[in-house]
């Protein structure tokens, strides 16, 4: 036969003390509330800003140059990134790995033929394969062969359309593109000079450059230019969120001028997870706040009903058992605030996805899991806490 | 089931007090089945000892002793578990809930462990004469009822060892001996021992050992 708590329930006086049960119970609600907004808004703000850099595998590649001053202005070298500089930046955890824009170091010019009646003064840059969104199968090149694949920007394209019309050359598309031969011509020192044919083999949207395959770009540079480049004025870095300020401020800190573009968010993002911190950080404090004044109340409880306590422990009633039952009593009261707090959350949630962000895809009208283990958590915390300070208390009565 | 007390003498009384008394600072050994009458005049520690044996205090020198286990180790719950199924007792000052009724106090006893069901408190509590005020409450009891109330308390869970502080202290002769025969019963029922505490010889108590304090 279980021992019934009803029969003992009276004797546990609360008194006055009811209404600070209250005011703990309304605290502890409002605060649970604002740490599941908080902790909900945190990932919304991941969500939203996962999908604004060009990823590849989950990653984000983002184009790091060195910021031109008035200072630095004609010292090249100071302007460009050496082995060490790279060396650096992969130590970093933010960063995945590193790889620079090798470019020509010689001069070069690309006629366009009959079809493209231009030439223009030119330069190649070339990255490791794994840098590329696009790698066709025929982007490579071994010495001795005349015809170089080449990998264009396709905001170059975008830019000869806009201009090509003012010169009376006609507009071209992606496919259009591909098909014409160019001829590019190299020049090294002592007056030699080589002519190749290139044939755009792809576009890119994450390189902002015409990249030709490493090998031509190292041949050609010991060719033409007379040595291996080892200063680089491009790098690429890879990088799991191109947004952790972490790397922003890291490379703030070095005068590493980034893309702002693709980057602008996570300004935005510092600040907004500042603000919701602060937000986190409050609903944190109002909770302890809260289980402080619930603390207050159970004391006051056991103070004002230590005598029946006392000799309900003389009868042989273990403070086990005791502190399991007082505490017991606050569950339906917990478990209630506890899915009010997520009620209340997950109509906000669904109201800022909703209306504030137009249904906007990769977001949900639905709060996280992680959400909801955090309002659990806070239950079982909440619970335990309470029920080792009745343990202690009904201990010392002893 | 045994009680062994190994020179117990409490705190605040000075060596002499051993030479004098049959229990402080003495070997004894209680057993169950014997009834023992402890014979201990006002200032004597007659409470002080009661409580010992209980676990309420601990403010002696010496050991006490249950089923070879020092109680000084025992935790709350330890404490607990005895009370509920081993040992009850008869406070002098009664100790019942005023607010809550005769039943309710006796049923909060009783339900911890039942050894009786909850007809039996009707029909002891008719028996020793408050049949009609288990529906009061205890603070509307005189001394007299109250004291029967705490012993009926004492009676509804199973025990090795009743011990009695001035169980009659409120209660005229002819309700005593009511009240004696229904503890004896009870006791006999278990095989229990009695450990009796009084001021005087109670003549209608069989005890089979006499101590004085």
């Amino acid at each position: 036969m279980s021992v019934s708590f009803k029969i003992i329930k009276p004797l546990l006086q609360s008194g006055s003390g009811r209404l600070s049960r209250w005011f703990s119970f309304i605290g502890m609600g409002i605060g649970v509330l604002l740490l599941l907004c908080s902790i909900q808004m945190f990932i919304n703000i991941r969500q939203l800003l996962k999908g604004n850099t060009a990823r590849k595998n989950g990653f984000d590649y983002i184009a790091v140059t060195k910021k031109v001053t008035n200072e630095s202005m004609g010292q090249t070298e100071k302007n460009l990134f050496t082995g060490f500089d790279i060396a650096d930046l992969r130590s970093k955890s933010f960063v995945e790995d590193v790889a620079p824009l090798v470019a020509t170091d010689f001069k070069l010019d690309l006629s366009g033929g009959t079809i493209l009646p231009f030439s223009t003064d030119l330069f190649l840059e070339s990255i490791r394969p794994d840098f590329l969104d696009t790698l066709p199968p025929d982007f490579e090149w071994h010495e001795g062969k005349n015809e170089i694949p080449i990998i264009v920007s396709s905001d170059f394209l975008e830019v000869f359309n806009v201009f090509a019309p003012a010169y009376g050359y006609s507009q071209i598309s992606r496919e259009t593109a591909s098909g014409i031969p160019v001829t590019i011509t190299c020049y090294g020192a002592g007056g030699i000079k080589e002519d190749f044919t290139a044939k755009i083999v792809a576009f890119t949207d994450r390189i902002n450059s015409t990249l030709a395959p490493l090998s031509f770009i190292e041949w050609a540079n010991l060719k033409f230019g007379g040595q291996q480049a080892t200063h680089y004025s491009r790098l690429y870095i890879k990088t799991k969120d191109a947004n952790d300020p972490a790397l922003l401020n890291f490379l703030d800190q070095k005068g590493f001028e980034v893309n702002k573009e693709k980057t602008r968010f996570g300004r935005v993002k510092q600040i907004m997870q500042a603000v919701i911190s602060g937000l986190g950080l409050f609903g944190l404090v109002v909770v302890i706040l809260a289980f402080l004044l619930l603390s207050f109340y159970l004391r006051l409880v056991i103070a004002k009903s230590k005598e029946n306590l006392q000799l309900l422990l003389a009868l042989g009633y273990a403070p086990k058992w005791l502190g399991q039952r007082i505490v017991g009593q606050m569950v339906p009261v917990y478990i209630f605030i506890i899915l009010l707090a997520l009620l209340t959350a997950q109509m906000l949630q669904y109201f800022f996805h909703h209306t504030v962000m137009n249904d906007q895809p990769g977001l949900s009208s639905i709060v996280s899991i992680n959400v909801i283990g955090v309002a659990w958590a806070v239950f079982f915390l909440s619970l335990f806490a309470n029920y080792r300070l009745l343990k202690k208390m009904l201990y010392d009565l002893h | 089931m045994q009680l062994e007390i190994h020179s117990v003498l409490p705190s605040y009384f000075d060596e002499s007090k051993k030479k004098l008394s049959e229990i402080w600072g003495k070997e004894l050994l209680f057993t169950k089945g014997e009834f023992i009458k402890i014979v201990a005049p006002s200032g004597s520690g007659k409470t002080s000892f009661i409580h010992f044996l209980y676990g309420m205090r601990k403010d002696y020198s010496g050991a006490i002793s249950f089923n070879g286990k020092n109680i000084a180790g025992y935790t709350p719950q330890d404490f607990a578990d005895c009370r509920k199924n081993n040992m009850s007792i008869i406070f002098q000052d009664m100790r019942l809930f005023p607010k809550q009724t005769v039943f309710e106090n006796i049923e909060i006893k009783r339900q911890l462990h039942p050894f009786h069901p909850a007809e039996k408190i009707s029909e002891m509590a008719e028996r020793l004469g408050i049949g009609e005020k288990l529906r009061s409450k205890c603070e509307t009891c005189s001394y007299g009822e109250q004291q029967r109330v705490s012993i009926i308390r004492s009676l509804m869970q199973p025990f090795d060892f009743l011990l009695m502080d001035e169980p009659f202290s409120h209660l005229d002769d002819n309700n005593a001996q009511k009240a004696m025969e229904l503890i004896l019963e009870e006791s006999r029922r278990r095989e229990a021992a009695i450990i009796f505490a009084n001021l005087e010889r109670v003549d209608f108590f069989p005890f089979t050992r006499l101590l004085h304090l």
